[in-house]
């Protein structure tokens, strides 16, 4: 017998959803029969809509993919205008206001405060400009993720843009690919930087140089299983297979058809790839690859450029850590990455970026991994004029390291996982290391991500310090906190974080880094980075150097956001929420 | 050539994963031997199997980071449904107790 999620899936599952949550957006929210409610949600997942948590039920996020982080010209301004017209909540964010566009670390956008009845007219606007929701989640083929200037890099190996729209338009609604036992997650870069993180992903496919019939031909290595979540942090594993980019949709169906036939279907808990990968090897997997499900010869592994990658590395080794700043292209003009705080853009500031980015470039935005935006396509002598646009001073090409490498997830304004407040945190924590807290001579990147629990959505596992929502006691009462790890991070030779102290409370924790860092620059050697530094000093002494401790830094969130029904409501408890509510807004009471 | 390093983090992490899900997220604990005696704070998470459910588990981690004489673990307890009623009525029966005491 299956799992449950199994066997709704063996029910209704892949493009076919779509009429079903068509009908009931028709006939509206009460329509969903309440036993049925869990097995449509999890179907739903597959046309980007995740319901929210509760105390905000009929309320759903709404995740659109987008490959490669690309949005073409005029799609920013109708992400806008789909925010602005339908994500909007009953409450108010303190920070963000009613309405807010969301960057994520797959380079994907996501809404907040989607009702059912609006899907219908939302699909259309989306579709309208080549937009789609479709798989960006569930157990499919994500959003396919890469270095998000392919194309445009000047120093690239390999344009790997044509191959990520290949994949996109492959395995989008591909019936054969639709139902895998899990989520799918697949990053391609072409670039020298490893932008494309390809090491926490379950593909990935990364430059690389092979000798084929004595010919020096560019491609792709490919390693598989990667991936964060559940405690169980794995790096992609190099299975010695090289591919041209020709070849890349082919093997990379033959690995998703592996996937799809061998993964663990009895636990959810057990069916990424990098669990079999761990019950296989690298060896075995690539045996029964080329023997089952290939039907040429397959390359062994050409020369790679993992020991140039300095993307999100830690190590001041040349190349760039992340896309922010200004950056000449291949084509003469320059992209600029702008630092959009914890991924969350208003919707007047989206509206104000689309007319930004049609004015001085081509109307093309990216989306980085690093919940950031990126302009393209600027000729040299506009970007004065762009620099002098009221949008940079809130979305700077040039910010301040805490503003620039702090990431942080939903957190329990939203999500059914997290444990803890976690996007307002992280801005209420920036800001006030910005003012209050010196980093070392020479230290430009310094990333801290937050994650509201386990699952470990905004990487954790890959910053100079991870955070992750936990609880803890403090004057008797409790509250939140945050685990803290030290010294993780990509590049050449990736590693996770240490995990060094536990149950911090979360008002104790910007003095916590504090000391971290003043205990950093006092013993440091030479210009040593925060990377190096956590890898040579002995873990115990590294717990010790964290000296958590209460500053002029206050948290207004202490308390148990998740048991409130929005944690900024002016009365938050979960009886006073309006959920579930009509199309227009009004509660639905028992009555109705 | 493959790469089948251990690609495992160094120092432990929390073994139990911890969302809004987990049963206690913060709970007192202790662990008692002949020769040590540790307090900690700990996870506590009751849960079945998603596929055909036929056990009942009570899983139990205390904060490594606060342990001297026991390396990190987590603990399970494996239980019948039978067990798990009997295990529930005394948890009820006992939390009655120390509620009526507490009201008086």
């Amino acid at each position: 017998m299956p799992t449950d999620v199994e066997r709704w899936k063996s029910e209704v599952y892949g493009n076919e959803i779509r009429e079903h949550l068509l009908e009931f957006a028709e006939q509206g929210w009460d329509s969903i029969p309440e036993d049925e409610r869990d097995a449509w949600f999890e179907r739903f997942k597959w046309w980007g809509l995740y319901h929210q948590r509760n105390g905000q039920e009929s309320y759903f996020m709404m995740r659109i993919g987008t490959p490669n982080g690309v949005l073409t010209p005029g799609q920013t301004e109708v992400v806008a205008e789909v925010a602005d017209e339908y994500a909007r909540g009953p409450a108010e964010n303190p920070i963000f206001g009613n309405g807010y566009v969301d960057w994520t670390t797959r380079q994907s956008i996501q809404l907040h405060w989607i009702k059912l009845e609006d899907i219908p007219e939302i699909f259309d606007k989306l579709e309208s400009v080549g937009l789609s929701t479709q798989q960006a989640c569930g157990d499919s083929w994500r959003n396919i993720v890469g270095c998000p200037v392919a194309g445009k890099d000047k120093h690239e190996h390999v344009d790997a843009l044509p191959v990520a729209m290949e994949l996109n338009e492959t395995f989008k609604g591909n019936d054969d690919h639709s139902n895998l036992p899990r989520k799918w997650k697949v990053s391609i870069t072409g670039c020298r930087e490893g932008c494309g993180q390809g090491d926490i992903n379950d593909l990935a496919l990364e430059p690389a140089t092979k000798e084929i019939d004595g010919e020096e031909t560019r491609g792709f290595n490919i390693r598989i299983g990667g991936g964060l979540s559940r405690n169980e942090p794995r790096f992609a594993r190099d299975i010695d297979v090289f591919v041209t980019p020709e070849q890349a949709a082919e093997v990379s169906g033959a690995i998703s058809a592996l996937f799809r036939d061998n993964g663990d279907r009895d636990n959810r808990y057990n069916a990424r790839i990098k669990f079999l990968m761990d019950e296989w090897g690298a060896e075995k997997f690539r045996d029964v690859l080329q023997e089952e499900y290939v039907d040429f010869e397959l390359e062994t592994a050409g020369d790679d450029l993992r020991s140039e990658y300095s993307y999100n590395s830690g190590y001041a080794d040349g190349g760039h850590s992340d896309h922010v700043g200004i950056h000449e292209q291949a084509d003469g003009n320059y992209y600029v990455g702008l630092d959009v705080l914890v991924g969350r853009m208003g919707v007047d500031d989206t509206k104000e970026l689309a007319r930004v980015a049609d004015e001085y470039g081509s109307g093309e935005i990216r989306i980085t991994q690093r919940q950031n935006v990126i302009i393209t396509d600027v000729p040299e002598e506009k970007l004065d004029a762009l620099q002098d646009e009221e949008l940079l001073d809130h979305y700077s090409p040039d910010p301040h390291p805490f503003m620039r490498g702090s990431i942080a997830c939903t957190g329990t304004e939203f999500c059914s996982l997290s444990i803890v407040e976690t996007k307002n945190r992280q801005v209420r924590y920036a800001r006030w290391l910005k003012e209050n807290v010196e980093l070392p001579a020479g230290v430009e990147d310094f990333h801290i991500h937050l994650s509201g629990c386990t699952a470990s959505c905004a990487q954790p596992q890959i910053a100079d310090i991870s955070l992750r929502g936990m609880k803890t006691r403090k004057d008797g009462e409790p509250v939140e906190a945050l685990d803290i790890g030290l010294g993780g991070g990509l590049g050449e030779n990736p590693n996770f974080a240490e995990w060094v102290t536990q149950r911090v409370p979360v008002d104790e924790v910007p003095g916590a880094i504090k000391n971290l860092l003043a205990n950093f620059e006092e013993r440091r050697e030479g210009d040593e980075t925060f990377r190096e530094f956590v890898a040579r000093t002995d873990e115990e002494d590294l717990a010790e150097l964290v000296e958590p401790e209460e500053t002029s830094y206050e948290d207004p969130m202490m308390h148990n956001t998740k048991r409130t029904w929005y944690p900024y409501a002016d009365d938050d408890s979960l009886d006073a929420s309006p959920a579930p509510t009509r199309a227009d807004g009004t509660p639905i009471t028992s009555d109705d | 050539m493959y790469d089948d390093t251990d690609t495992h983090s160094q120092m432990p992490d929390r073994i139990l994963k911890v969302n809004a899900y987990t049963t206690l997220d913060l709970v007192d604990a202790s662990a008692t031997g002949q020769e040590f005696e540790e307090s900690a704070f700990a996870v506590c998470n009751v849960t079945s199997p998603r596929k055909h459910p036929d056990e009942i588990t009570l899983e139990l981690e205390l904060d490594w980071t606060q342990l001297d004489a026991l390396a990190p673990h987590a603990d399970t307890l494996t239980l019948s449904p039978e067990e798990a009623r009997k295990l529930a009525a005394d948890l009820e029966k006992h939390a009655d107790r120390v509620e009526a005491e507490q009201r008086d």
